[in-house]
């Protein structure tokens, strides 16, 4: 059979099954789309770590009798020093204001909130350091040094927290990687089940080309190229999928969440893309190759 | 253009086809008779390559196809128009496809084989069941559809297995038409069939009857091997033929078995 021949078949074969093939191609846009938005999410929760940890570094909290001459001439002092990104003095009424309205979503916040004066807090300064790879031993070094000043009751050195925020991500990517398997392993069991079932379908259509002295090789090929083809359809659709609406969730995430926006992850590269629709044709073709039986179909 | 030598083949039930020699040359119609049973089929499968021979050579253009690897058998089995017992078409296919499609493997270009289909299915049956799909059509319509398909592009071997099974006087007559039609354009044409009336017919055409009885040919030689049909047919004409005006009936009664000189 010649290549416009098998083209031929491929054609009349998506034509007369394609409600199967449709059903493929959706599979693939499943599958595609659970791949795709694990990879834009590990992006998403990168940026986001890489965001929180470098918002703030270093909370200095002043004695109650430091004066606020005192305070600021301390934020000059640290707006000075090498590899300080900001410096902001916080006052006991704005961490009050902070602390309010990130209560207020919780159900157990009862009405000890409005009995809090802002006597109750110390005065503080916030430390953002310029990002690099040295960052937490900077953050600690100027810990250290904040702490042997007059004025300052404590420090907390946020570094710390950022290390538990980046455990709780790793855990969650862990268990985003798992949702990710299995519900890969679901669609690629979805895929073989559908491409199996129209096996039995196509059996007789491979016997007569096999009596006709068709080579096992081109009796499969119209169904290779044919779910190649809806593999490649429906990574594509995934691909405009993502484009179009990741964005608009990431943003509805990153709202919700209360996340400063980061730009990074929006959409696929390239390589990613291009490699995505590789592996979509290819599992096409190997499900081809198993939709097809080319065994025991003449008695030879 | 083929030439069964001492051909057996087991099935299930016990040997189908015993030591059967045989030979059909381009330009010659041979239609083998039978009972059911009596390894008709089987001897048509190991002739257009579909079936193995348990023992025995099935040269084909000089090569023993009996030797081939699985692999090779498609590059035979294209080069015979075969139609078996049952018509084997594609369902949610045109039988304008399906008669293309014979055409398809042998690598024709599609334009000139879907003329080509569309003359075979006009000489064998009707052309305006072209764009019909093969599940409307009745099993006598696909029979004859497949007979297109087995017909088409006049393959060097025809082997066709009961094409009349079925069907009434005038497609009957048609059918032998085709299959004449096919044999003066130079194919080697084997048929079998357990229909008489249908063997007459084509003995009347001037076809070669050989009678297959338990697996066996009726009459064959004892002993050796008979080099080409030629031969055959040579030693047919000192036997004693049942349909002497106008067939050659082999009916030399095999000595192996029986023990006895020609009947």
């Amino acid at each position: 059979m010649t290549f416009a021949w098998i083209l031929r078949r491929a054609r009349r074969q998506s034509v007369s099954a394609r409600r199967a093939l449709l059903a493929v191609a959706g599979l693939f846009l499943a599958l595609g789309m659970v791949c795709g938005a694990s990879v834009l999410g590990l992006r998403a929760t990168r940026g986001w770590m890489s965001t929180v940890g470098q918002s703030v570094h270093v909370i200095a909290f002043l004695r109650d009798e430091t004066e606020p001459d005192q305070a600021s001439q301390l934020v000059d002092l640290l707006r000075r020093r090498p590899g300080v990104a900001r410096v902001r003095l916080v006052e006991p009424a704005e961490a009050l204001a902070r602390l309010r309205d990130a209560a207020r979503p919780l159900p157990t916040t009862g009405s000890w909130l409005d009995d809090l004066e802002p006597g109750y807090f110390p005065r503080s300064i916030e430390v953002a350091l310029v990002a690099s790879a040295d960052l937490p031993q900077r953050a600690a070094e100027l810990s250290r040094r904040l702490r042997g000043l007059a004025g300052v009751a404590g420090v907390d050195a946020m570094t710390e927290g950022v290390a538990r925020l980046a455990a709780w991500v790793r855990f969650g990517q862990r268990l985003g990687w798992a949702v990710v398997l299995a519900t890969g392993i679901a669609a690629l069991s979805s895929l073989v089940g559908t491409v199996l079932r129209g096996r039995a379908a196509r059996r007789r259509q491979a016997q007569v080309l096999a009596i006709l002295g068709e080579t096992a090789g081109n009796i499969r090929l119209p169904a290779n190229i044919a779910l190649a083809a809806a593999g490649l359809t429906g990574a594509l659709a995934a691909l405009l999928v993502l484009r179009l609406a990741w964005p608009a969730l990431l943003t509805a995430v990153e709202r919700t969440l209360s996340i400063v926006p980061t730009p990074a992850g929006f959409s696929l590269g390239f390589w990613e893309s291009a490699v995505g629709l590789l592996a979509a044709a290819m599992i096409g073709w190997v499900l081809g190759y198993l939709s097809t039986p080319v065994r025991g179909l003449v008695d030879g | 253009m083929i030439w069964l030598e001492g051909v057996s083949y087991l099935r299930a039930g016990g040997p189908a086809l015993v030591d059967v020699t045989l030979g059909v040359s381009g330009g010659e119609l041979v239609v083998v008779h039978g009972p059911t049973g009596s390894g008709k089929s089987s001897l048509l499968a190991v002739a257009a390559g579909v079936r193995a021979p348990d023992s025995g050579a099935v040269w084909i253009a000089e090569h023993n196809i009996a030797g081939l690897q699985e692999s090779s058998l498609p590059y035979v089995r294209r080069n015979v128009g075969y139609l078996p017992p049952e018509p084997l078409l594609i369902p949610d296919e045109t039988i304008l496809e399906n008669i293309m499609l014979a055409l398809a493997v042998r690598g024709e270009p599609i334009d000139s084989a879907e003329a080509d289909a569309r003359e075979t299915l006009a000489m064998v049956a009707d052309s305006a069941w072209e764009n019909r799909l093969a599940t409307s059509l009745s099993t006598g319509q696909q029979r004859l559809v497949a007979l297109a398909r087995a017909l088409v592009g006049t393959p060097p071997l025809v082997v066709v297995d009961e094409p009349a099974s079925g069907m009434g006087a005038d497609e009957r007559e048609g059918i032998a038409r085709a299959l004449v039609w096919a044999r003066d354009r130079g194919c080697a044409v084997l048929c079998a069939t357990s229909d008489l009336s249908f063997v007459q017919l084509l003995v009347d055409a001037g076809g070669r009857r050989v009678d297959l009885e338990d697996g066996r040919i009726a009459g064959a030689p004892a002993i050796g091997l008979v080099p080409d049909p030629v031969c055959l047919s040579d030693m047919t004409s000192d036997a004693q033929p049942e349909n002497a005006d106008s067939a050659e009936v082999i009916r030399i009664s095999d000595r192996r078995s029986s023990g006895e000189g020609s009947s």
